[in-house]
């Protein structure tokens, strides 16, 4: 229990009559990547959304660091360090690629309530957003409003916006759909080195950069978690193949 | 934006124009027709703020029009007719001082802003416009029902509040007055949309989901928008009173907060000076087709509709485009 950072036991969701997540139990170790797979429909996104508030379960618990945020709101769970993206692009559209970031840094730096204080002006927040926006590549397009970004570059300034808040957890959901090959690789990178600060679960249908990444692999089918392992375990379980993989790879 | 602060320059060229024009030949209904603009811009200021900016459709916003209103007009007739305004728990009367009476204005529309906004906002859509719709109606009825003030034939208060040293009986003095607030609530208005909290309520127009997944409150931050709005709408509502020297429920009714928003859209949403020109345009268009017909508001409708469907960034967004153009 003390190695890990995410614990989630028993998470069930329905729809109606339709299980979308059942008794899922899934956690996240200090320094880890955990790649949650599994065919369209199987429960993922729902998953992110449980455990980071904006979906209500209906039984199960989440425990973030030792403290247990079952009861806790979305904006809550942000603010105690969990960290998303979203399976579609979700960014201020209007706002520059430098805004965005900035947005994600008011909470952590207290400066939301500051009415009269010129963004502009806010040295440290400017100098810390310019950094993520190097980390991510994108400082050339700081001035371009993220509506005006491609996809690729929208998928980027997501991690970045997660980046930003220097959370206890990141939650991935397919943060590479739609990256060319160079922004994968960049992307792999990054996540193998922010891992340690703040491991990752992540949602992925990339199965390269979900192997090339991943420390243990869960696969999730019809809401249930059908199997967890290694790479390597993944990789030779036969039901997983008959869900998911197919026996090409 | 470049462009807007140049149309900025011109749009306070003609504020101080307009009356010295008025003054030159000696047409002081002019003087009073640009402070009624300016006070209706500063309403509009106001609603710009929680509509233009934050996304929060209001419908009642004459809600606090009416209250700064009515909060000038009571505590003038108090003070006019030498009558204590409540004796317990203390002996409060009335004044005939603007630098009394603004704070009260601002304070009582602060605190009614905050609660309206407080259950208001719990909602969204097309429920956040009808609750708010509901209570401003609510106050309009109440107004209506109280015959201490006037009930429905609303409440005279024959002389003009005074301001230290000044004779704000003088159409000038107090067209200067209501500048002086107008170009306040500008200023609060633009080091607002300039600030971490601006790029917030900004942030939740766009996508409030996002704002929350980065973990900004977005109701408390919709919350102190409503209540800044309010209390600049209220501050309108209280000069408003002291231009008519009259006070009625007809500020608190919903037709007020439509004309308050039209204001907003014609001009421009999310524009600063988009609210002035937007009042100077309706108050232009009731002064020219208002003498031809009394149906005058077809007109305005029409025009509305097609600044709705060719231009929704208002008037100055018309100019912006055009000049953007030409360059």
């Amino acid at each position: 229990m003390k190695n890990k950072i995410l614990n989630i036991k028993n998470l069930s969701k329905s729809f109606g009559a339709f299980k979308v997540t059942d008794e899922i139990a899934i956690d996240l170790n200090f320094d880890e990547i955990h790649a949650l797979i599994g065919p369209n429909g199987a429960g993922k996104s729902t998953l992110i959304k449980q455990i980071v508030g904006s979906v209500k379960h209906d039984i199960g618990s989440i425990v973030l660091d030792q403290e247990d945020i079952t009861d806790l709101n979305d904006v809550e769970r942000a603010k105690i360090g969990i960290s998303r993206t979203f399976q579609v692009s979700s960014i201020i559209p209007k706002f520059s690629s430098l805004d965005n970031i900035i947005l994600s840094l008011l909470d952590k730096s207290k400066e939301t309530f500051q009415l009269f204080k010129s963004i502009r002006e806010n040295k440290e927040l400017n100098s810390k957003a310019k950094n993520i926006l190097r980390e991510i590549e994108l400082l050339d397009k700081k001035d371009i409003a993220a509506s005006e970004l491609s996809h690729g570059d929208r998928r980027k300034l997501e991690v970045g916006l997660a980046l930003a808040m220097d959370p206890k957890v990141f939650l991935f959901d397919e943060p590479m759909a739609g990256l060319d090959e160079s922004g994968t690789k960049m992307m792999i990178n990054l996540f193998k080195k922010i891992k340690s600060n703040s491991p990752i679960l992540l949602i992925e249908h990339d199965m390269d950069a979900v192997f090339a990444l991943a420390d243990r692999v869960s696969v999730i089918n019809y809401g249930k978690i059908v199997a967890t392992g290694t790479v390597d375990q993944i990789r030779s379980n036969d039901l997983v193949r008959d869900v998911y993989l197919g026996y090409e790879i | 934006m470049i462009i807007e602060k140049f149309f900025n320059k011109w749009i306070m060229f003609f504020l101080l124009l307009i009356p010295t024009c008025g003054v030159i030949f000696d047409e002081p209904y002019f003087i009073t027709l640009a402070t009624k603009v300016v006070i209706l811009g500063i309403a509009g200021v106001g609603l710009n703020l929680a509509l233009g900016y934050c996304g929060l459709i209001s419908l009642g916003h004459a809600a606090f029009f009416g209250i700064g209103g009515y909060i000038t007009g009571i505590l003038s007739f108090h003070a006019l007719n030498d009558e204590v305004l409540f004796s317990w728990p203390l002996v409060v009367s009335g004044s005939s001082e603007m630098l009394i009476i603004w704070p009260i204005a601002i304070l009582v529309s602060a605190f009614f802003s905050f609660i309206i906004g407080l259950l208001s906002l719990r909602t969204s859509g097309v429920y956040f416009i009808m609750i708010t719709l509901a209570f401003a109606q609510m106050l309009y009825f109440f107004s209506i029902s109280w015959p201490n003030y006037g009930g429905e034939d609303g409440l005279s208060i024959y002389m003009r509040n005074s301001f230290p040293m000044l004779n704000t009986m003088d159409p000038l003095t107090f067209y200067i007055i209501s500048l002086f607030w107008f170009l306040f609530s500008i200023f609060i208005s633009l080091k607002l949309i300039n600030s971490p909290f601006g790029m917030s309520f900004q942030a939740i127009k766009q996508n409030e989901e996002r704002v929350k997944s980065v973990g900004i409150e977005t109701f408390k931050v919709k919350l102190l928008v409503f209540v800044i709005s309010g209390t600049i709408t209220g501050l309108a509502g209280s000069l408003y009173t002291d231009l008519n020297r009259f006070v009625s429920p007809t500020v608190l009714d919903w037709q007020t907060s439509g004309e308050i928003m039209v204001f907003v859209i014609l001009g421009g949403m999310a524009r600063l000076y988009g609210p002035l020109v937007g009042a100077a345009f309706f108050i232009a268009l009731e002064q020219t087709l208002g003498s031809y017909t009394e149906n005058w508001q077809f007109w305005l409708g029409l025009i509305l509709i097609l600044v709705i469907l060719y231009a929704r960034s208002g008037i100055l967004g018309l100019f912006d485009k055009k000049l953007k153009h030409e360059k």
